[in-house]
């Protein structure tokens, strides 16, 4: 029905053109809008390519997709359109259009290369050639196609394999279409595009709670800043009243008032900075609460984040957005909320009664003002790539450290402590080098503020000193002028200097929401949150990568039974591993489905399933913790007995019981004291006391000598009955026990089924297990059966 | 062990867009090979790989200029049909929205508009004035050297850096 319609369109489409050349693009395009008839596309088709489709396209044809990429045969850019219809295919660019059969095809690939990438075409005739040049931006749509255009022309179903088209443009959808990121699922909010004021706004939540100091606080510096406005009022009077009664004799009564005067300067200056002590000690409080409440959320949000963000970003520098920057946010909020306030305060009661007092002297010392404003936001723009590139140049100096400090083993073992040093000197030299070009402008900068603000107060003697002894001005007035003009310049300056502050808070900010709005690890609200798992694992079509420019893992159809004892082989890099992180759920962006007991897994609970997970790594990573926390690590409530049988399961309790402190040794950074095969015991108890349904071993037992892998291969044992475990190793003796061996290549499934089947097939197990017992003879072992 | 290929020994023929067939002097012939560079970004005419069809190595090219011209021609061929960086010529402007750098360049391929997500690891400046920028769809970009572009390019860049 459908395609009858669009055969109709089409036909008028090419009457109209023959008489109207524009009516006829209209149509054209419209023809070739994404959604039209179930047509698919990226992007809008250029007006001249469509023409050219219009062409070349039979009456009763039908367009199911396609692509337009970014580059022309030649190589420069330009679009280029690859159409797919219901009997052909197309590559159409602005000149021609190629017409390929898909009974001629033999294989249809994407060859990636670097930056670019093409479709190559094998003919049944044996010729190979590249038909379709692309930029990476739409590789893995172009790899869709290949893959379409491969199964057509193996004579697969077509419906069927317009889902999988269908769905890989609906991802499409999937990508924020303002920044191009990832969203969690289609049609989400982007985290990252929303408007810079909700910045302000997720800072308002870490104020709300002080509000009520904070108001205190502001009522005593109002308080405060009326009473700095007093002084030179008062000195003005003693000047001008007290000073002139010499003249007329009443040395008595000047005294006097001059008593009087001074003493309530004193109480004055003591209510000033008693209340001002008391405002300091309050506002100190509220901003370290600010601060804490802070520092919680940022450290919460980075236990939450994905392995992606770990994977890009250094540790280092997250722990130092975590100290650092938070410090930086917190003087910055008290600065806006107090300082502004009282300063301002400070401004515009000076300049009410100084214009009271004499409004042509007032108007003089403002001279200076624009001069001060221009300066400082000159001086903004010039600062604010400088604080960027200070932070940067500082986190890469303290990466080093944490880099290298951790393991000091290595780099003394490589005796390079000194090329530590140059390399950290070099850096720190780098981070020098920008702090001080930086140092220049803001040095120089208060200085020449500093300068213009003497010259207003060299105008107000120059001018008022003049009046003075003109009789126009009485002497106290202009005294206390030049000590309220000095005062004035306090909030100039601090108002110049705010952009200062400003700019790093800014910055400090952009690197905090950097953590607090990065898309957590999806964990659907509501999740199931399952008990017990049985331990039905079962991969659907998984395709993995990394990053756009290879495939981790294509195609990955795996079923686990429960009960199984799954051994996953394979060479270094060939994405055993990735496959297990998928498992854990550390790396969401997948395409297909895993199902655990025929749940997707992404629809549970995150927590509620990795607790029914037991997952120990090559490495075992311990916390400076005692023994029995790092084994309760996963259960901090379990009974002690609890703990012993789980250390007894992992062959751990006999080791334990001869250490000095038994239980209760501490174990340093990185498990310092324990050999490296006691260390993954202790990890093994922790995965038993966990009670999984499910057991993952990431080659457990890569690092360690033969006698403790057999310790720990007898731990593992005992640990696996009845429950499924899923194995990685390079030794194969380590698989005695599993009754599937899954062979994994270059990130695909090449060979799966039980030891002889595969033994029986030839293939690469064959191959490997041939290569290891060669290596086991000669260690005089025996080989596995 | 790697074979390393100096220069005189042998002769290659383009046979493909991104193929070779290498002869060399005793008389061994090699059909479908790929170079690769080992050092993509230090190292542009050093140390090229030769991939055969199974992405095995055959052999490793020392250095391009001692090859002779038209063997030269022929490798120098295959990789740039497999490297596409683009050369950026000038950068017509920079927006930035919501963490994300939107670049409008000037390349010798042709005016291109592209999306930077992390301007800390994604614009690498090297010692020797040249840059290397990768886009949000991991397509690579360069700048030959930062002192020749124009003012107004310069201060866009120098403001991301």
């Amino acid at each position: 029905m459908k395609r009858n319609e669009g055969a109709d369109r089409r036909m008028t489409s090419e009457e109209i053109g023959k008489k109207n050349a524009g009516a006829f693009k209209k149509v054209a395009k419209e023809r070739f809008a994404n959604g039209t008839d179930g047509f698919l596309v990226n992007r809008e088709i250029p007006d001249a390519i469509a023409d050219r489709m219009t062409e070349v396209l039979e009456t009763d044809e039908r367009c199911l997709f396609a692509v337009v990429a970014d580059l022309t045969p030649e190589g420069t850019y330009g679009d280029t359109v690859l159409l797919v219809t219901d009997r052909r295919f197309f590559v159409v660019d602005e000149k021609r259009a190629r017409e390929y059969a898909f009974e001629s095809v033999l294989t249809a690939k994407v060859k990636r290369m670097y930056g670019n990438a093409v479709i190559l075409l094998e003919s049944k005739g044996g010729k190979k050639r590249k038909i379709f040049h692309f930029t990476y931006a739409v590789a893995s749509l172009c790899e869709m196609a290949a893959t379409y255009i491969q199964n057509i022309a193996d004579g697969a179903e077509r419906s069927y394999e317009l889902e999988v088209v269908e769905a890989t443009y609906g991802k499409l959808n999937c990508t924020c279409p303002k920044c191009g990121r990832t969203l969690i699922r289609p049609g989400a909010e982007c985290i990252h595009c929303q408007s810079k004021s909700k910045i302000v706004s997720k800072l308002i939540k870490y104020v709300k709670p002080e509000v009520k100091t904070l108001i205190i606080c502001i009522i005593l510096s109002i308080i405060t800043t009326a009473i700095a406005l007093l002084p030179p009022f008062m000195t003005q009077t003693i000047v001008d009243d007290v000073l002139p009664m010499k003249a007329t004799g009443e040395i008595e009564q000047a005294l006097a008032k001059l008593g009087i005067l001074v003493l309530s300067l004193l109480l004055a200056y003591v209510v000033h900075y008693a209340l001002g002590a008391l405002r300091g000690y309050l506002l100190r409080c509220s901003g370290d609460r600010m601060v804490m409440n802070l520092r919680n959320d940022v450290y919460e949000k980075a236990q939450r984040l994905p392995m992606k963000f770990y994977d890009k970003t250094s540790t280092g520098s997250v722990i130092n957005r975590i100290s650092g920057d938070t410090a930086t946010i917190q003087q910055f909020i008290l600065k806006v909320t107090q300082e502004c306030l009282v300063q301002a305060l400070l401004l515009v009661g000076i300049v009410i009664i100084m214009f009271c007092m004499n409004p042509l002297l007032t108007l003089i010392s403002l001279i200076p003002i624009p001069f001060v404003v221009i300066g400082s936001r000159f001086f903004s723009k010039k600062i604010r790539p400088f604080y960027q590139r200070i932070w940067r140049r500082w986190t890469a100096v303290t990466s080093i450290m944490t880099d290298t400090i951790p393991c000091v083993r290595v780099v003394k073992s490589f005796a390079s402590g000194d090329r530590a040093t140059e390399k950290f000197s070099k850096y720190n030299k780098e981070w020098f080098r920008v702090d001080t070009r930086s140092a220049k402008i803001t040095q120089v900068f208060p200085c020449v503020i500093g300068f213009c603000v003497t010259c207003g107060s060299l105008l107000i003697w120059a001018i008022g000193g003049r009046w003075a002894l003109v009789g126009e001005v009485t002497a106290g007035t202009l005294v206390s002028f030049i000590s309220y003009a000095s005062m004035f310049y306090n909030p100039v300056n601090f108002f110049a200097h705010l952009s200062d502050s400003y700019q790093s808070a800014l910055v400090a900010i952009e690197r905090i929401l950097d953590i607090l709005d990065a898309e957590p690890e999806y964990n659907k609200p509501d999740g199931i949150k399952p008990k017990k798992l049985e331990g039905r694992i079962e991969f659907r079509n998984v395709n993995f990568s990394f990053d756009k420019t290879k495939k981790t893992l294509s195609n990955i159809n795996l079923t686990i039974e429960p009960g199984d004892i799954v051994g996953i082989v394979g060479t270094t890099g060939s994405g055993k591993s990735t496959l297990i992180n998928l498992l854990m759920r550390f790396y969401d962006t997948y395409e297909g489905d895993i199902l655990v007991d025929g749940i997707n897994i992404k629809d549970m609970d995150l927590d509620a399933y990795r607790a029914c997970i037991g997952y120990v790594q090559q490495e075992p990573m311990m916390f400076s913790d005692t023994i029995f926390s790092n084994i309760a690590y996963g259960e901090p409530r379990a009974s002690v007995e609890k703990v012993i049988h789980a250390a007894e399961v992992a062959n751990a309790h006999e080791f334990i019981v001869r250490q000095p402190d038994g239980y209760d040794s501490m174990l340093g950074e990185r498990g310092v004291g324990l050999s490296g095969g006691e260390k993954q015991r202790l990890s093994i108890a922790r995965a038993v006391l966990k009670n999984p349904s499910v057991l993952v071993f990431d080659e457990a037992t890569a690092a360690v000598d033969s006698e403790t892998e057999s310790l720990i291969q007898e731990a593992i044992e005992r640990l696996i009955s009845g429950r499924t475990t899923l194995m990685i190793a390079h030794r194969l003796s380590t698989l005695r026990k599993a009754n599937k061996i899954v062979v994994v290549d270059k990130g695909e499934i090449i060979e799966c089924g039980s030891h002889d089947e595969l033994m029986a097939l030839g293939g690469k197990y064959h191959k490997l297990i041939e290569i290891q017992s060669m290596g086991q003879h000669r260690e005089g072992l025996t080989i596995p059966d | 062990m790697a074979k390393f290929l100096d220069g005189p020994e042998c002769r290659f023929v383009r046979t493909g867009d991104t193929q070779v067939e290498l002869h060399i002097y005793a008389g061994e012939v090699y059909t479908g090979l790929e170079p690769r560079r080992l050092f993509p970004t230090t190292g542009q005419t050093e140390y090229i790989s030769l991939l055969d069809d199974d992405q095995k190595e055959v052999a490793i090219i020392r250095r391009l200029d001692r090859l002779d011209p038209d063997s030269r021609a022929a490798v120098e061929g295959c990789l740039a049909e497999y490297y596409m960086i683009p050369k950026i010529t000038a950068i017509l402007g920079v927006v930035e929205k919501y963490g994300v750098l939107k670049w409008h360049t000037e390349t010798d391929h042709g005016p291109r508009t592209f999306q930077i997500r992390n301007r800390r690891t994604d614009i690498k400046m090297l010692y020797d004035g040249r840059v290397l920028v990768r886009d949000s769809n991991d397509n690579r970009y360069e700048i030959e050297n930062v002192d020749a572009l124009d003012r107004h390019s310069q201060r866009l860049l120098f403001n991301e850096t």
